[in-house]
């Protein structure tokens, strides 16, 4: 129990620091809201969306794990526990995208452009009060899914209680279920329908693979800090998350690439102008960028076992890959804006920054108090069996 | 928490009934080949399958002679029954594959009960489909010209058509499941030899053995060549259907062109391979008394992953069906309309009964521990995916862009003749494959005896 007062109270500090970060940067780029009100928006749609996939992925990977086992999610529930309750803030940082929502939704002005000829069904679809709502309802599925698979997950962990841990398996089938198909509708609403025009039915599943590759990312970092020295006894497991990691990275890489081979096949005035800005203007540049080191590289480097049963290196993966993360959301959200020319605007790291912060600043308190338990080595090098 | 797994462990039903040993184990499998006497359901059903083969020679014989005219296909529909057969018998292939190099890796003990026979479904179901596209052309002699290869006659394929990706794509999946079977095979082999008394047999085991002895070397060796043949067969899981998926959705037909086509024609090839291995494990577990090898515990884990990739082309469902609304296209609208209410709406809606309502039976713990119920809804999953097949082939060709050129459409006679032929392809391999060839995992299921039930699972339930 000694080892673990350190940590808990590192976390302590880091959340008191992430928190005051936070605000601060925040508080500047509140001043942008000022001044460049759109652009604030923009910025701030990409860092919210990149902050939730953190939450969101974390939850979905604590119920799959909750659902099928794994010594990989043993080690790091406690960590995918504590960025699944992150979820209310999450909620509570949707709210300058509500408010803001005709500055930022083209179907949401008041004065619809010439040239843009709704469908009828977007009258019903992608009305303010519809979008509302949805938003509303996915959250409350969000926060209540993460609440009660934290409680019960805690309460087994604590007990052992086999009536509790079926009734969690259960909760968690069900909730994968609610969950991709909540992200699914909530990608089509916050993303997709930037351009309402264009529909892509794999682009749920971008978003819902994106944010398993973004928690898993993050277990794996905050894992190798946690464990400090202990990290070397833990080879076992940051292999078992490493393999992950590169399951992740292929598929995201595959369902990327579906999309892409379908829409330019297919080469149709309704579907191709998504890749058309995104082909063009320099923004081919960040598309080859995602190709080469969102999944050329990692998946590469995660071939090795020499990186995968590092800690170190493979944190340095993952964190990498967290970045990457972020290039991909600004490449698929910012050409809508800005389809002429890649200009990153100084909000846009701003924003990310002091998003993260607050982020952090309620991740590492929530850790703070779970993490009592010291990283399962011990018990683990007892059980490990040969392959 | 330890003590809570392994009582929670203890829980679940276990992976081999308890008391066997490795002598059982080995007596009970290679009994099945070795014995002198052929039970008599086995004659019976070989003859059946023997039967409908002559059917698909008759078949074969007449299409080859005649032409493809007399299956059902005409313009607007040129797929008809051959392509629909083809992907489903495709799709049946992934879920051998899926156990046997997937479940591997991800070190899923369980699956050494089954791996063996469904890699041999695999391989025969990728011999019934590959005869379609074969038989489809019209001169299927002249199937060669789908390879690069350097010719006189300024023959080239091309290279942007995913029909020709397919060709790739079946071949290297055909090449590679014959290896990784046949590799994995290869230790049994030498204990039939072992075990023979005839001397043919031996003679026959023998050879096919390759003189394995068991040494050191040699399985330090074999087991090296099966995990990178594992590493090399798990992307061909997702790769085959995925390519089969481009051949409709690189087209910009509604119903067809939609992105959502690859991970879903992954997810239902699964699901419909699941559930054909249930299909044929129920019965034949029962028939060969195997029920100590072949578990409801094994039942139940099959049973999970249908669940799973059943909802996951119930997901497809909806998106295209969602997006065929959201988009306001009218012609992604009509397709769905035309689905749902036109003349082929019968079989639409008999598919989501099958592939979306039934199979949520399985939510049912009851219903997973129960052979024969788990055998009824693979055979509506069975089903379904031959008619969602049909579906997507059919109502998206039958009426698409020009109302002058719609058409009806409906197999022939020749169709079915052709389908029950591969049927009866399928079951005199697999009937041949289990009365020859050991079709559990002699060696790798006694890794499992007298160990502790398994310790995977560490939490949850």
């Amino acid at each position: 129990m000694t080892a673990a007062l350190p940590v808990a109270a590192r976390l302590q500090r880091l959340s008191r620091t992430s928190h005051v970060v936070g605000l601060a940067v925040l508080a500047l780029a509140g001043v942008g809201a000022y001044v460049a009100n759109q652009q604030f928006l923009r910025s701030y749609l990409v860092a919210f969306l990149f902050w939730l996939g953190l939450g969101l992925g974390s939850l979905a990977l604590l119920m799959l794990h909750h659902l099928v086992g794994g010594r990989w999610g043993k080690a790091t529930a406690p960590i995918l526990a504590a960025a699944a309750r992150t979820l209310p803030l999450l909620a509570l940082l949707f709210v300058p995208i509500a408010v803001g929502l005709r500055q930022l939704y083209v179907w949401a002005t008041p004065i619809v452009p010439e040239t843009h000829h709704a469908p009828v069904h977007h009258e019903v679809y992608l009305s303010p009060a519809g979008f509302l709502t949805r938003a509303a309802l996915y959250f409350v599925v969000w926060i209540a899914l993460a609440a009660l698979v934290t409680r019960l997950g805690a309460a087994v962990a604590a007990t052992g209680d086999l009536r509790r841990a079926r009734w969690l398996a259960r909760v968690s089938a069900a909730g994968l279920a609610l969950y991709v198909l909540s992200m699914s509708f909530a990608a089509f609403d916050w993303g997709m329908s930037l351009d309402p025009q264009w529909y892509s039915t794999i682009y749920g599943l971008l978003f819902i693979v994106g944010q398993g590759l973004s928690g898993l990312a993050l277990v794996i970092v905050a894992l190798y800090l946690l464990a400090g020295e202990a990290a070397f006894e833990l080879a076992d497991r940051f292999h078992d998350l490493g393999n992950l990691l590169m399951a992740f990275v292929m598929l995201w890489a595959y369902i990327s690439f579906s999309q892409l081979i379908i829409i330019w096949s297919g080469n149709l005035p309704e579907e191709i102008p998504w890749y058309l800005h995104r082909f063009n203007h320099g923004w081919e540049v960040v598309g080859l960028i995602l190709v080469v080191l969102h999944f050329a590289v990692p998946f590469s480097v995660l071939l090795a076992r020499r990186i995968k049963r590092r800690g170190r290196r493979l944190a340095a993966v993952a964190l990498f890959v967290l970045l990457m993360r972020q290039v991909d959301l600004y490449w698929i959200i910012a050409p809508v804006f800005q389809a002429d020319a890649v200009r990153l605007h100084w909000l846009d790291p701003a924003l990310m920054c002091g998003l993260g912060g607050l982020w952090l600043a309620v991740f590492s308190r929530a850790l703070a108090r779970t993490w009592s338990v010291p990283p399962p080595r011990g018990g683990n090098a007892g059980r490990h069996r040969p392959r | 928490m330890t003590n809570a797994a392994a009582t929670h462990d203890e829980s679940r039903p276990p992976v081999l009934a308890p008391g066997a040993t490795y002598a059982s184990v080995t007596e009970k499998i290679s009994g099945l080949v070795l014995s002198r006497t052929t039970p008599r359901w086995w004659i019976l059903a070989f003859a059946v399958a023997f039967l409908a083969l002559q059917v698909f020679l008759v078949a074969t014989a007449y299409l080859v002679t005649t032409g493809t005219g007399i299956w059902g296909i005409r313009i607007p529909i040129g797929w008809g029954w051959a392509i629909i057969n083809f992907v489903w018998w495709i799709g049946i292939g992934h879920a051998g594959t899926l156990i046997s190099a997937i479940l591997l890796l991800f070190r899923q003990d369980w699956r050494t009960s089954i791996n063996r026979f469904a890699e041999a479904m695999t391989l025969f179901a990728v011999s019934c489909a590959g005869v379609f596209p074969i038989l489809h052309m019209g001169r299927p002699w002249l199937a060669y010209w789908f390879a690069p290869y350097p010719n006189s006659m300024s023959l080239w394929p091309q290279f942007r058509s995913p029909l020709i990706w397919d060709v790739f794509a079946v071949t290297t999946y055909a090449t590679v499941s014959a290896l990784f079977w046949y590799i994995g095979l290869i230790p049994d082999l030498a204990t039939l030899r072992d075990r023979a008394l005839g001397r043919a047999t031996r003679l026959i085991f023998g050879v096919m053995a390759l003189g394995w002895r068991g040494s050191a070397k040699h399985w330090h060796r074999y087991e090296t060549a099966y995990l990178l043949l594992a590493g090399l067969a798990t992307p061909l899981v997702v790769s085959v259907h995925t390519v089969v998926s481009f051949d409709f959705a690189v087209s910009i037909i509604p119903g067809w062109h939609t992105t959502i086509f690859p991970p879903y024609f992954v997810a239902g090839a699964i699901y419909a391979g699941f559930a054909m291995v249930i299909t044929l494990m129920v019965p034949l577990r029962r028939l060969l008394k195997l029920e100590d090898l072949i578990t409801v515990r094994h039942l139940q884990n099959m049973a999970k992953v249908m669940l799973a990739t059943g909802l996951v082309v119930v997901y497809g469902y909806a998106m295209e069906a969602f997006m065929a609304w959201y988009s306001g296209n009218e012609y992604e609208g009509f397709m769905l309309w035309n689905r749902m209410t036109g003349p082929y709406a019968p079989y639409y809606w008999t598919l989501l009964f099958c592939n979306a309502g039934v199979p949520q039976l399985l939510w049912l713990a009851k219903v997973r521990a129960s052979p024969w119920l788990l055998f009824g809804v693979a055979m509506f999953v069975n089903w379904g995916m031959w008619l969602e097949r049909y579906i997507i082939v059919v109502t998206s060709l039958h009426r698409d862009y020009l109302p002058s050129a719609w058409g009806m459409y409906s197999g022939t006679l020749w169709d079915v003749a052709t389908f029950v032929g591969t049927l009866g392809i399928f079951g005199v391999a697999m009937l041949l494959f289990v009365r020859v060839l050991p079709m559990i995992s002699i060696f790798e299921v006694r890794t499992l005896v007298r160990k502790p039930p398994s310790t995977h699972r560490v939490q949850g339930g």
